[in-house]
């Protein structure tokens, strides 16, 4: 069918291409039959212009003023037809008021990026040399959004049954010892698929794969010499763009169909995909940052400004997105939509998503719009929302995120929680038995569920689990910030010296400690997360925030797979043994109490002595049954599981509850026995001779299977 | 860029000499689609001469090979460079297609029944 509403109706002043008014929405590049069509929203403006680059040049080939009647509301628009779109850059010039009180900083001379560009050019290869002379250094481009999907979709994995991986997409392979074709790249996280499935984890949460520019506050290390970079990319310069820098195909501006086919693949052998989502501020920085393109496209509406104009900084990044204003508001969920819908993404984690509760002028909201907004969203109906529910403005909400059921947290204070205990800190058994079960003391009160709590004892922003056993402190001396930088609360043991060391003893206890924590974070109610090469023992040789470190430092180093075979193979057996038992996935929070007859509450408390934990304050040991019966709420049957965790320096015996009599203890796990003996394959436990007392050695977890005797 | 077409073995044989990308993949299209037709139940596209496919480009093979499987035929590819063959594969292009190295070894495999 023919439109009669797509003709041109005006020509551009050089005469070279043909144009008529647009459509307002959607917002940003659209291909339309023949054309382009261009939207952009400016409340402020008071006029627009559309700049054309080919490819990587620095001069526009037209500027293409919107006539004023092609402006509808405070949106400009106009269809530019016999583009050849795909060697095609454009930019708008915005021309305002500016008045640093009244909070515009309009300049007509900068070339601003489009906030909705699908892809963005200018840093196609990652850590290429950008050409500073060029005055347009993020550029809008055109993209495809026809994909070869296959019969794709978002796998909707209930999300109790799910194992976070949390991974850097370069990080992640781009050490020399990765042994693939494309190294540090979604086309070399495609290569590892087996690896990821050997391993067992079901859900990569990827960090920011945003465009966002690795040049920002780049700098040469004073201590090291080496470059810094902003390597982690928590520094949005757009939001529907992924970086070009993390695809293979980026050079060929190809990175589209690079991350979809990654995504496809992915969802092809059960594995769903999170991405990390920095909305709290832009890679503008201050009132000192660039123009890349919110700033001088509307300053006003993009961001939190205090009475005076300034930027308030409660990301820590030098300005904070505008979240409840509602142009800025309906951009994220466009955003978030977008990255739902053409990428089939199953669920985000939001960074510092505190900001996102935020009034404009900074002050916390009881009920935030957005945050309700994208709660009740259809498109996200069923992707999963999860919040890092603190900011650097000190509101810390973990526990009371604003959530209407939907919103998951970064428990923070299970990672605490769970270390100080490991550490054997006296006074955590009670809290340890709040952890274990999913945190009801902090999600139980809105019925939010166990799985409101993302369980983790590492992720990107702090040590690894290997050097949360063998540091004390940080060594961050390499960031060149004379070790500043980087959180100082680690609750973390070196078990005896500090770093790399030659003594068996202290290596031994280090492996059991990962063990132990391992074996803790995968029987906790909740949802794990891993940080991708905990399962290899990766080290940062004790940095606590490698955020500017894009070398070996941060680079997963893959021969520790060879050299640490043991803790991988605890970790492989301990994610089948999590995925083999319901029982240690509720979704709901446990009622303590004995709903379906078996004798046995859904989770029972012992200690040394069985049914009688030791609280008090300088106890050190703890164990908990999970009654099978009771497994998913009662909704399906199990074996029963028994955990024991002494992380006293001494070895303590522990009396084991009594089973019905066609019933038995095996063992699964014992970290104190030296490999093979300290776990097995799930489901060919070993019945154990003393059914009523297991010796647990100092600092040390059992797991034993209760099931039929035959 | 240029398109040359000859039948052989009772497939047709299309030779893409040159770049495939936005500024001819309009005129590829235009020769290309009107040949699938369901007399047309085998092609073979001859990427040897071809340096170069973007993203417009490899919409345009895949499109070729999708609408003649409709009508029950099939196109394969031959002759790839490396570096097509692998940004085919990283972005996705390739499942769609049997890939062989030569025009010959393609029209063999045709013959048996891909």
């Amino acid at each position: 069918m023919f439109r009669v509403d797509l003709h041109p109706t005006h020509v551009c002043d050089c005469g070279k291409f043909r144009l008529r008014m647009g459509q307002p929405l959607p917002f940003g590049a659209t291909i339309v039959p023949g054309g382009v069509n261009f939207s952009v929203y400016s409340h402020a403006a008071i006029s627009c212009k559309l700049a054309l680059f080919n490819k990587h040049e620095k001069k526009p080939f037209c500027v293409i003023p919107f006539k004023d009647e092609f402006r509808i509301g405070n949106v400009f628009t106009m269809i530019v037809f016999d583009l050849d779109f795909e060697n095609l850059e454009y930019g708008f010039h915005m021309d305002g008021p500016f008045d640093e009180k009244e909070g515009h900083r309009f300049d007509k001379t900068k070339i601003l990026m489009d906030p909705y560009s699908k892809s963005i050019g200018g840093r196609d290869v990652w850590g290429e040399t950008p050409d500073w002379d060029d005055l347009y250094q993020h550029r809008s481009r055109i993209v495809f959004d026809d994909f070869d999907w296959e019969n794709d979709h978002p796998l909707e994995t209930p999300v109790e049954d799910l194992i976070f991986y949390e991974m850097h997409v370069r990080g992640f392979s781009k050490h020399s010892s990765s042994g693939i074709k494309h190294p540090g790249t979604f086309a070399g996280i495609k290569e590892k698929i087996d690896y990821l499935k050997e391993l067992g984890v079901n859900c990569v949460e990827l960090m920011p794969i945003h465009e966002f520019d690795e040049f920002e506050n780049s700098r040469v290390s004073p201590a090291t010499g080496k470059m810094l970079m902003n390597y982690w990319g928590y520094s949005n310069v757009g939001f529907f763009a992924p970086k070009a820098g993390l695809a293979a195909t980026g050079k060929f501006g190809m990175q589209v169909d690079e991350c979809k086919t990654l995504i496809r693949e992915l969802h092809k052998n059960g594995i769903e995909v999170i991405l990390d989502v920095v909305f709290n501020h832009t890679a503008e920085g201050n009132e000192k940052g660039p123009y890349i393109s919110y700033r001088g496209i509307d300053n006003k509406t993009y961001y939190l400004l205090t009475p005076e104009g300034y930027y308030f900084n409660f990301s820590g990044c030098g300005n904070t997105l505008n979240c409840n204003n509602p142009i800025v508001r309906s951009m994220i969920l466009d955003c978030l939509r977008y990255w739902a819908s053409d990428y089939h993404v199953d669920g985000f984690r939001f960074d510092l998503a505190t900001i996102l509760g935020r009034d404009q002028n900074g002050a916390p909201m009881s009920s935030p719009p957005l945050l309700e907004t994208l709660a009740f969203d259809p498109i996200l109906g069923k992707c999963k929302l999860i919040a890092e529910a603190w900011d650097a403005g000190g509101l810390y909400q973990v526990g009371s995120f604003p959530s209407w059921g939907r919103w998951a947290e970064w428990n923070g204070k299970y990672r605490d929680d769970l270390r100080k205990f490991l550490k054997g800190e006296p006074g955590m058994v009670g809290a340890m038995s709040q952890r274990l079960q999913g945190s009801p003391d902090l999600y139980r009160w809105e019925d939010r569920g166990a799985c409101a709590s993302v369980n983790f004892i590492t992720a990107h922003d702090g040590f690894t689990l290997y050097d949360m056993v063998s540091y004390n402190q940080k060594h961050n001396e390499a960031n060149g910030e004379n070790n500043g930088d980087g959180s100082n609360d680690n609750y973390s043991w070196n078990c005896g010296v500090e770093g790399e060391t030659d003594d068996p003893e202290i290596n031994r206890l280090r492996l059991k400690q990962m063990k132990n924590a391992a074996a803790m974070l995968l029987v906790s109610q909740g949802t794990p997360m891993i940080l991708a090469g905990d399962e290899m023992a990766n080290t940062q040789w004790g940095n606590n925030n490698a955020y500017c470190q894009d070398n070996e430092i941060s680079w997963i180093d893959w021969s520790h797979l060879e050299k640490n075979k043991e803790i991988f193979n605890f970790f492989c057996k301990m994610i089948a043994y999590r995925k083999a038992h319901p029982v240690l996935r509720s979704r709901t929070h446990f009622l303590n109490k004995d709903y379906k007859g078996s004798g046995f509450a859904d989770i029972t408390w012992h200690g040394v002595e069985a049914w009688n934990a030791d609280w008090s304050p300088q106890s050190r040991t703890l164990a908990f049954m999970l009654c099978g019966m009771h497994a998913k709420g009662g909704t399906c049957d199990d074996n029963s599981v028994y955990v024991a965790m002494n992380m006293h320096w001494d070895a303590h015996s522990f009396k084991i509850p009594k089973l019905p009599d066609y019933m038995s203890w095996f063992l699964f796990v014992n970290t104190d026995a030296k490999s093979p003996n300290d776990i097995c394959a799930p489901g060919k436990e070993k019945k154990i001779k003393n059914q009523s007392e297991f010796l647990l050695g100092p600092r040390s977890v059992v797991i034993l299977t209760g099931k039929d005797n035959k | 860029m240029e398109i040359k077409t000859s039948t052989k073995s009772g497939s047709t044989i299309i030779e893409i000499i040159g770049s495939l990308d936005g500024n001819t993949v309009n005129e590829a299209q235009e020769k290309i689609m009107p040949m699938i037709t369901s007399n047309n139940v085998s092609m073979v596209l001859d990427m040897k001469g071809c340096g170069y496919v973007s993203s417009a480009g490899l919409r345009l093979l895949l499109m070729a090979a999708k609408q003649l499987s409709v009508q029950n035929g099939v196109l394969v590819l031959a002759g790839l460079s490396d570096e097509i063959k692998d940004v085919m594969e990283m972005t996705g292009f390739n499942n769609f297609f049997k890939t062989f190295n030569s025009v010959d070894s393609a029209l063999d495999a045709l013959r048996k029944g891909v």
